[in-house]
């Protein structure tokens, strides 16, 4: 009963006003936004590379599907993942913390779930440039080899990137310094990336391994993201997002409760 | 209709087991210029911190502008200009650009941000900084900017943490020029400030605070004017200081004096 207080409490505090927060950062991104175009594209350019041309030399395809056609997919999800997280800390942590952005918003009519969900949207949103960017690479180099439901891939892109901002938030919550991040990024995020079907099918991991894989998220963002590139639709990939969007709703609550609670005494 | 913009009964504010304020209660007339005034760590900040919705009291009951904290706060946040002890000026930002992002937050809309923008730059002479960045600002400048942000929402109560802390007496005294000018214009203003004479400067009413408690409560001019030493509200029941200021009628204790004599005689006391 108290968390359904808490997320009514949560719910009527959140207008449109989360727009000014978003619109902030959008602003002093366009300030710097060359370097962080080029970082988009060029390191997921740098995974593609290395691995599809690299190691595709020696895996021609997976269960039929060629290897750099088999990777694209996981290199969207997990380089949308990446993007919403370091915004999410390093980016939000900044500017909660070092640079004062929260409090100056505090004392103005924008509510701290505004705040949070402001921070939230503009890493979906970097997120979501940063897969983006490595799709319509897919689609300039291999037209011909992508499924028309591909089109489709920009709105996983959008959720994921909402997941990881909201998971990102989370932690930044409880984080004493920019040290604790390096935890994160090691235990969290670096696994999913191993481990969540990127490079090849969880089929092949050993089973105990197999059940922490279906607790990462990321896990079924690459299911989604692979069965749209390559057009292979099942009705299971309707579970796989009803799980995104509850990861989603989990951490966004949870990331609001806990920066309340830090940013008002 | 209520004459008062702020009412403050019985507030109290623990910290753990620390206790940062304890039973204040005062009132704010509307149009008043009220300060608080007390030694570092006295609970200033905390005051008004509680006031502008960061800082949760333990207890007590908070009346601005007939609205409350804990049920209004973002009507009393719309109504009200904050400009905080802490520097928070966004530095990615030119000084035109963090005014107009600013007035996003209060749904202020573009053309009337315009406007505002413009004319309150010009009346704290920063005009010509419009388009610098806010790091490449002096002390002074950003200090105007503060204050210039905080009114860009047309406020009804300004609250001012320390605002001339760390300035030449010019950026002081021009910063204090302005602020009587807003207060003339209807303004109520709430200022905290460790300067004296900045006190005894601009404010009407005061309230001195020394270990999270009002220790005097009264308009400056009573406080100042040792024949109206009745008038004077000394909560704590403090009769050290009216026998010192009938005892010294010889000459006019200024306000740094009357406020060193009650700090060391509730220090005395409470050791």
């Amino acid at each position: 009963m108290k968390i359904l207080k808490v997320i009514n409490e949560i719910n009527s505090n959140i207008s449109l006003r989360f727009y000014a927060v978003f619109y902030r950062d959008f602003r002093v991104w366009l300030k710097f936004y060359k370097p962080s175009i080029i970082g988009d594209i060029l390191e997921p350019l740098l995974f593609l590379a290395a691995l599809g041309l690299g190691i595709g030399k020696f895996i021609h395809n997976v269960n039929g599907t060629p290897y750099l056609l088999y990777i694209i997919p996981g290199i969207i999800s997990s380089s949308s993942m990446y993007a919403a997280s370091f915004e999410g800390t390093f980016g939000s942590y900044t500017r909660m913390t070092t640079k004062g952005i929260f409090d100056a918003i505090l004392v103005t009519p924008v509510s701290i779930e505004e705040i949070v969900a402001g921070e939230i949207f503009w890493s979906a949103v970097k997120a979501f440039m940063s897969g983006l960017a490595v799709l319509l690479i897919a689609f300039v180099f291999f037209r011909q080899h992508i499924s028309v439901l591909s089109l489709l891939i920009p709105i996983i892109i959008i959720l994921n990137g909402l997941l990881f901002a909201s998971l990102s938030l989370f932690i930044t919550s409880f984080a004493p310094s920019y040290d604790f991040f390096s935890y994160y990024f090691t235990v969290a995020i670096s696994t999913m990336f191993l481990f969540s079907g990127v490079f090849y099918p969880v089929s092949a991991l050993p089973a105990i391994i197999r059940y922490i894989v279906y607790i990462m998220p990321l896990y079924y963002t690459v299911q989604i993201t692979r069965a749209l590139f390559l057009g292979r639709l099942n009705l299971l990939l309707l579970s796989d997002l009803l799980i995104i969007v509850i990861f989603f709703l989990i951490f966004f609550y949870l990331s609001v409760y806990f920066i309340k609670k830090r940013m008002i005494s | 209709m209520n004459d008062y913009a702020i009412s403050v009964e019985n507030l109290t504010k623990f910290y753990n087991n620390f206790s940062a304020l304890n039973n204040i209660s005062f009132k704010i007339k509307i149009g008043d210029f009220f300060g608080i005034i007390g030694p570092n760590g006295a609970g200033k900040t905390t005051i008004l911190k509680i006031l502008y919705s960061v800082v949760i009291p333990s207890a007590g009951s908070i009346d601005i502008l007939g609205l409350s904290p804990a049920n209004d706060a973002k009507k009393i946040k719309s109504r009200l200009g904050v400009v905080p002890q802490d520097d928070n000026l966004d530095e990615d930002l030119s000084v035109f650009e963090n005014l107009m992002i600013y007035s996003m937050y209060f749904g202020i809309n573009k053309k009337e941000s315009f406007r505002r923008v413009s004319e309150l730059l010009d009346f704290f002479n920063i005009a010509e900084k419009k388009n610098s960045k806010v790091g490449s600002l002096s002390g002074g400048y950003r200090r105007r900017l503060l204050i210039v942000r905080a009114l860009i929402n047309s406020p009804d109560i300004i609250i001012l943490d320390e605002p001339t802390i760390g300035l030449d007496p010019e950026y002081r005294i021009n910063i204090w020029n302005k602020l009587k000018l807003l207060n003339k214009s209807g303004i109520t203003i709430l200022m905290s400030t460790h300067y004296m004479d900045e006190a005894e400067k601009l404010f009407r009413n005061v309230i001195l605070l020394n270990h999270g408690e009002i220790v005097l409560n009264g308009s400056m001019d009573h406080i100042l004017n040792k024949n109206n030493n009745e008038n004077i509200t000394s909560t704590t029941g403090n009769a050290v200081d009216k026998n010192k200021n009938m005892n010294n009628n010889k000459s006019l204790k200024s306000l740094e004096e009357i406020f060193m004599d009650i700090v060391k005689n509730e220090n005395f006391k409470s050791n």
